[in-house]
């Protein structure tokens, strides 16, 4: 379970990469990945490639996390999801909120 | 010693001149006419030829010409034997393959000169004719080992997959030596990876670093990781095998299954285009760092472009070969030609492409490599899964954790890797673990530890409430936490009965209420996936039925 963060070639895309489980564990490092975004940041990007889990914790912790960059950033897009995940967020209705690639 | 061959047809010819060499310690043989100096020369190994004109039976012109045609891959010089007077024959002697001439009456120092002369020109072809066999020797073992280099990198590079809808691409046959190689794959949740890499140099050596480049893209493909990580670790494969001034440009990128959005690492090869349909081009992306295998881990830039893509849009990506290609008039292909080539018709094929760039070279060489590929950004359709069989065996497992247990351990994966480990069960672990985890976890926080939701809904009420958990965990004693976890073959169904030592509900509440407030996202989440959830009377026990097959089919 690991948690890296990643900004695009031209500095306009944060990625935050979750690695294994994505938990209550992860809260503290999860709200620092996006916390003090630089003002070119204009996307940020939840890649859920390598995140084998989540649960409802996850879910809470994307919800803050879109309370607190609406505004600052123009798209929150979570992508990659393996399908048993994708699942998961469309029975949470995150299709609604989030930009889900 | 040098073996000498005297034809005359006169005797006293050969004598004079057998006593003349012999003095000079060569080893002599005579023949009276061309047919008998063949026939020696069969028998013999003969250095030099001193050869009559005018001979019965076989005369000098024509045995001149057999002798030049059957000993021709080392020099073996004839000198003439004739008259002064000779001079109209002289030409005609020169013609058959004559290298010298010898002029009667015999001059001892004239004679040896032209064999020392002769005879040290005849060691030097020697030699290189010995040199020409080792050459042919080593180049003939050289090219067997290409071909086995060839067979064994044919098979190593060959794309598992192809997706002929997606890709058009161009790579000689010959690209492997010239260090071109373009490898495809698809992850497990089925986005496209695409590398083009062109290692320095030619030949073998260029070669030898695909073969671990090639196995650490397939691998960590297979697992669907980042173009990042990818860029990253075969750059510290290749820094740590490739000598210092060897490396590979290369450009990696993933397009997402739903074909919209690309993910691009670009190291060090020419630009690549987004175009549209009629080869228009929406985006030019550049080069951003350095080649693969040139920077320590610690040094190595793993930025990536990221854009959106529509279905009209191709990806054009080539080696330096296109742009370098030169005319006769010494004038280079470059960017500008390509890229009006890319735009002179709607969906330019790479053979068109490469046509255009052929015509322009008007024949000049160097055209073998010219890789190019185009890829049509369409969603790829996913990959088909390996279903595995369900167990046919009634699994039961177990565990129940005393206060320490709970405070020290974070159980919910290790049951999920336990439980996976049933043949058919793998494929579920995602949802396995979101059962087992929300299950759990309100055992633990709203059971034992007693917490109350609410805090989450204020703002950083999550680290709030993860914060006030951790201190209620560091006070917890006398708690258990029961799971128990039953495998129905018969039913493919999994149950799952978490039973926690808390207080349970509060009974002034309906339980109706106490759910959506306790547990709100979680539970909902959690009858989603599960088929039923069931709560006992005392609110410190959860039954959970999780259908097997009913997930799997609706989990597409």
């Amino acid at each position: 379970m690991s948690l890296t963060r990643s900004t695009s070639a031209d500095g306009a895309i944060l990625t935050v990469q979750i690695k294994g489980k994505f938990d209550f564990n992860l809260v503290q490092s999860f709200r620092q990945a996006y916390a003090d975004l630089n003002s070119n940041i204009n996307k940020v990007v939840i890649d859920l490639r390598e995140t084998d889990y989540m649960d409802s914790s996850a879910l809470g912790m994307l919800l803050n996390m879109k309370k607190n960059l609406t505004g600052k950033v123009d798209t929150i897009q979570i992508s990659n999801c393996q399908p048993q995940l994708k699942k998961i967020l469309q029975i949470s209705r995150f299709d609604k909120k989030f930009d889900i690639d | 010693m040098l073996n000498i061959l005297v034809v005359d047809d006169l005797e006293l010819n050969r004598r004079l001149l057998t006593v003349m060499l012999e003095q000079q310690g060569y080893r002599v043989f005579t023949a009276e006419n061309g047919l008998v100096a063949l026939s020696l020369l069969d028998e013999q190994k003969i250095d030099i030829v001193l050869l009559d004109v005018i001979m019965p039976v076989m005369d000098g012109f024509e045995t001149a010409a057999i002798i030049k045609e059957r000993y021709s891959q080392v020099y073996l010089p004839i000198i003439f034997i004739t008259s002064l007077e000779d001079e109209a024959s002289f030409e005609r002697c020169l013609a058959v393959g004559g290298d010298d001439f010898l002029h009667k009456p015999f001059q001892e120092v004239i004679l040896n000169a032209k064999i020392k002369a002769h005879s040290r020109i005849r060691n030097l072809s020697q030699k290189a004719r010995e040199q020409n066999l080792q050459l042919e020797y080593h180049q003939n073992q050289v090219e067997r080992e290409h071909e086995i280099v060839e067979h064994i990198f044919n098979n190593a590079l060959e794309n598992q997959q192809s997706f002929p809808t997606h890709l058009d691409f161009h790579l000689s046959p010959a690209a492997m030596f010239n260090g071109d190689m373009f490898l495809v794959g698809q992850s497990p949740i089925g986005s496209l990876y695409c590398m083009l890499g062109d290692f320095t140099g030619h030949g073998l050596a260029a070669a030898v670093g695909a073969l671990p480049a090639s196995r650490v893209f397939y691998t960590m493909v297979s697992k669907g990781m980042s173009v990042s990580d990818i860029a990253a670790e075969i750059n510290s494969v290749l820094a740590k095998l490739l000598p210092g001034h060897m490396f590979c440009a290369a450009t990696i990128l993933e397009l997402s299954n739903t074909g919209k959005s690309v993910s691009a690492w670009l190291g060090g090869l020419p630009d690549t285009y987004i175009i549209d349909q009629q080869g228009n081009i929406i985006r030019t992306l550049e080069s951003q760092h350095m080649a693969l295998g040139i920077l320590e881990d610690d040094e190595f830039e793993r930025a990536l472009i990221h854009t959106e893509v529509e279905t009209t849009s191709r990806i054009v990506m080539a080696t330096d070969g296109i742009i370098e290609t030169i005319n006769p008039r010494e004038v280079y292909f470059g960017e500008k030609r390509f890229k009006d080539v890319l735009a002179s018709r709607d969906n330019i094929s790479c053979h068109q492409v490469l046509e255009r760039v052929k015509r322009f070279a008007q024949g000049n060489e160097q055209q073998d490599d010219l890789s190019l590929v185009l890829l049509n950004c369409l969603p790829v359709p996913e990959p088909e899964q390996m279903v595995e069989p369900y167990s046919e065996l009634p699994f039961n497992f177990s565990l129940s954790l005393n206060s320490k247990q709970i405070k020290s351990t974070d159980p919910v994966l290790e049951v999920v890797n336990v439980i996976s480990r049933v043949p058919g069960l793998n494929a579920h672990r995602a949802n396995i673990f979101l059962i087992l985890s929300e299950a759990y976890n309100n055992a633990l926080d709203h059971g034992v530890l007693g917490l109350d939701s609410d805090v989450k809904n204020h703002d950083d009420g999550f680290l709030i409430y993860y914060q006030q958990r951790e201190k209620a965990l560091a006070n917890l004693t006398d708690a258990l936490i029961i799971i128990d976890i039953r495998y129905s073959p018969e039913e493919y169904a999994l149950y799952f009965t978490i039973c926690d030592s808390g207080h349970g509900f509060n009974k002034q509440d309906s339980e109706q209420q106490n759910l959506v407030r306790e547990h709100g996202r979680g539970l909902c989440l959690l009858s989603e996936i599960a088929t039923g959830v069931t709560f006992n009377s005392a609110g410190n026990q959860v039954e959970i039925y999780y259908q097997l097959t009913a997930s799997s089919t609706s989990s597409q």
